[in-house]
């Protein structure tokens, strides 16, 4: 069977972030395959891992230092890559992305197309949904657990109360939880054999898209820290008295119990 | 005048708190600016929430009422919300960001070829379409955004804004629903752990949440405890979702839920910025952690650094004391 999985690269959010004259300033060495992504390649593999005659492809779009990530998702384990290049200072919104990566799609072959449920940095997680759309295909958000079944993909999907069991007849779609699973740290091995693997390089203006289709609806127009709470107070001593006292603050002074 | 609209999320038989704060935002937004505000209830009793929506004020309620709304399903939901944006013709529609909405925003955005911003904290109209604000980088800052263009669709985080009741006498508008089972190419097969008696985390007044500090059974009886005395919703932290101790649908943060109630109280969390990322917003953050640098003091505002098991006991005996 054919999965493909798109990923992102992101800016690492446990850096160090400044922001000055409303832009962010960021570290731009430490840039990560997004966390939610990696649950979605680590997933692939599992479900592939005794089929011989299954592919997981990766799916990149980003400018060439996202390459490094591309390379991570192949010492995972996955057999091959297609890297769409940007600049990478494109304004381009998820609406943006999910165009791309559907006219991408357009005349390949799949069973599945998986996707982190949003990215670390934006957590806008809209652009599964789009390219779901896009393709027409069923789908499934914030998946926590998946299963094959004859021509089926079973997805757990968290609800709002419960977890919902879905399933999907294939091809389709599903963006994915890194509730999921632990994804795998790659192995020497695997970084060794990740140089070897192929990686396809697509220019964005060969893909053939209209230059309308590139123009994003949204647009970010600056960034702000958030508002700091109030100094609190910190307690050390007794347990006994700690207890107490924060009891009865929290009774007196802010009226929450 | 253009249509603000918004859409009505029922819940365990309870229309979700987060939609009225959004149509109380939204009947203001219309008010400045010379709008009319209209809401869409799309459930399988549409009908029995119309009353208590009408105390919010907008001009019209739409209604889509069929057995298939039992339980969500993304796509008789989209078809709904489809037919709903043909008749009202919408500049915004607003949803209240719960799991459902995250489930069809950005399907739905590219169906009509509308901006979306999702999870937003605040937004306004502006002669374009809207500015919005955004927390990112797992909530350590904030983005501003703006969507143009005459379909916009937005999310808003529960806890963005206040109830705001002004009745009006709406005109309801029930739209005839129809779908093939055979359109329908997912099938929902099962529903496991709903409980509808269970506190909803993202509108409780109080919560008591758990992390790995009180991940054994004697720290989970303690956080029951806790919670029962204090009628609190209980949550927990990735690590004890993570090892099963705790269900996953209580996980608060970037991963998991967004909450903001009067009182949080972290038990043995240490404050992971995507921990922090799903509840910072709360008005009274406690906090309770042997580890007198963990980061959940810097946002607490009351921390007492201790052994949880010493600490809770005698906090749960006061509490009992305080609420006889
Ligand atoms: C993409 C991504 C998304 C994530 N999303 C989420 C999310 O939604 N929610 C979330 O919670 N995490 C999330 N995480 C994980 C997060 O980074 C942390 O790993 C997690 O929050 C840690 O949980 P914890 O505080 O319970 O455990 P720890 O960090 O291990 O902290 C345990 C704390 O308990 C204290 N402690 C231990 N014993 C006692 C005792 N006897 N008495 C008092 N205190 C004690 C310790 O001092 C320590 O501070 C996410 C991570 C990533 C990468």
């Amino acid at each position: 069977m054919k999965f493909y999985v798109c990923i992102k690269q992101v800016p690492d959010v446990d850096a160090p972030i400044q922001i000055k004259d409303g832009n962010l300033i960021q570290d731009t060495d430490r840039m990560i395959l997004n966390a939610y992504d990696a649950s979605a390649v680590e997933e692939a593999l599992v479900l592939t891992e005794e089929d011989d005659d299954s592919e997981v492809e990766v799916v990149l779009v980003g400018p060439d230092k996202a390459q490094e990530t591309i390379r991570k998702a192949l010492a995972m384990g996955a057999d091959k890559a297609t890297h769409i290049k940007t600049n990478g200072d494109e304004n381009f919104d998820s609406g943006t992305y999910a165009r791309i990566l559907a006219k991408f799609f357009e005349d390949k072959e799949y069973d599945v197309i998986s996707c982190g449920k949003q990215s670390q940095d934006t957590d806008a997680g809209l652009t599964g949904g789009m390219l779901a759309q896009h393709l027409d295909l069923p789908y499934a958000t914030n998946a926590v657990g998946l299963e094959l079944e004859d021509g089926n993909l079973i997805v757990k999907r968290q609800g709002d109360s419960g977890q919902e069991v879905i399933a999907l007849p294939q091809p389709c779609l599903v963006t994915c939880s890194n509730d999921m699973n632990e994804p795998r740290i790659p192995s020497l091995k695997g970084i060794m054999q990740s140089k070897r693997k192929p990686m396809e390089s697509v220019e964005l203006e060969d893909l053939g898209l209209d230059e309308s289709a590139l123009q994003p609806k949204t647009e970010v127009t600056g960034y702000m820290e958030k508002p700091g709470r109030e100094p609190g107070q910190k307690f050390e001593g007794e347990p006994d008295e700690l207890a107490e006292k924060v009891a009865h603050l929290l009774d007196e002074e802010e009226n929450v119990v | 005048m253009s249509t603000l609209l918004t859409h009505i999320a029922i819940s365990d038989g309870k229309i979700k708190r987060s939609s009225l704060e959004v149509l109380s935002h939204l009947r203001q937004q219309a008010e400045a600016n010379g709008h009319d505000t209209e809401a869409v209830i799309i459930d399988q009793n549409a009908s029995q929430y119309v009353d208590q929506v009408k105390e919010y004020g907008p001009s019209t309620i739409y209604t889509i009422e069929d057995p298939i709304f039992e339980n969500h399903r993304n796509t008789p939901l989209l078809k709904a919300l489809g037919q709903v944006m043909d008749e009202a013709d919408p500049h915004v529609f607003a949803f209240g960001s719960t799991e459902s909405t995250k489930d069809i925003l950005g399907a739905l955005a590219a169906r009509q070829d509308a901006a979306v911003l999702s999870d937003v904290s605040e937004f306004e109209l502006t002669d374009e379409g809207i500015k919005a604000r955004r927390p990112v980088m797992a909530a350590k800052i904030l983005s501003d955004s703006v969507a143009k263009g005459d379909k916009i669709l937005v999310s808003v985080r529960s806890g963005s804004y206040d109830l705001d009741e002004s009745s009006a006498d709406s005109e309801v508008v029930n739209l005839d629903f129809s779908i093939d089972e055979s359109d329908i190419k997912a099938t929902l097969r099962d529903i496991i752990g709903a409980d509808s008696d269970k506190i909803d985390l993202s509108e409780a007044e109080t919560i008591v949440a758990a992390g790995r500090g009180a991940k054994d059974d004697e720290g989970q009886e303690l956080i029951n405890e806790l919670a029962s005395v204090l009628n609190a919703g209980i949550g927990a932290s990735r690590a004890l979702t993570e090892a099963g101790v705790m269900d996953p649908s209580l996980q608060i943060g970037q991963t998991g839920k967004v909450v903001s109630p009067q009182l949080y109280i972290a038990v043995g969390i240490s404050g992971a910025i995507q921990h922090v990322a799903g509840m910072a917003n709360s008005k009274v953050i406690v906090a309770i952690n042997k580890d007198p640098d963990a980061p959940i003091f810097d946002i607490a505002d009351y921390g007492i650094v201790g052994d949880l098991y010493k600490v809770l006991p005698p906090f749960i005996e006061e509490l009992k004391k305080i609420k006889s």
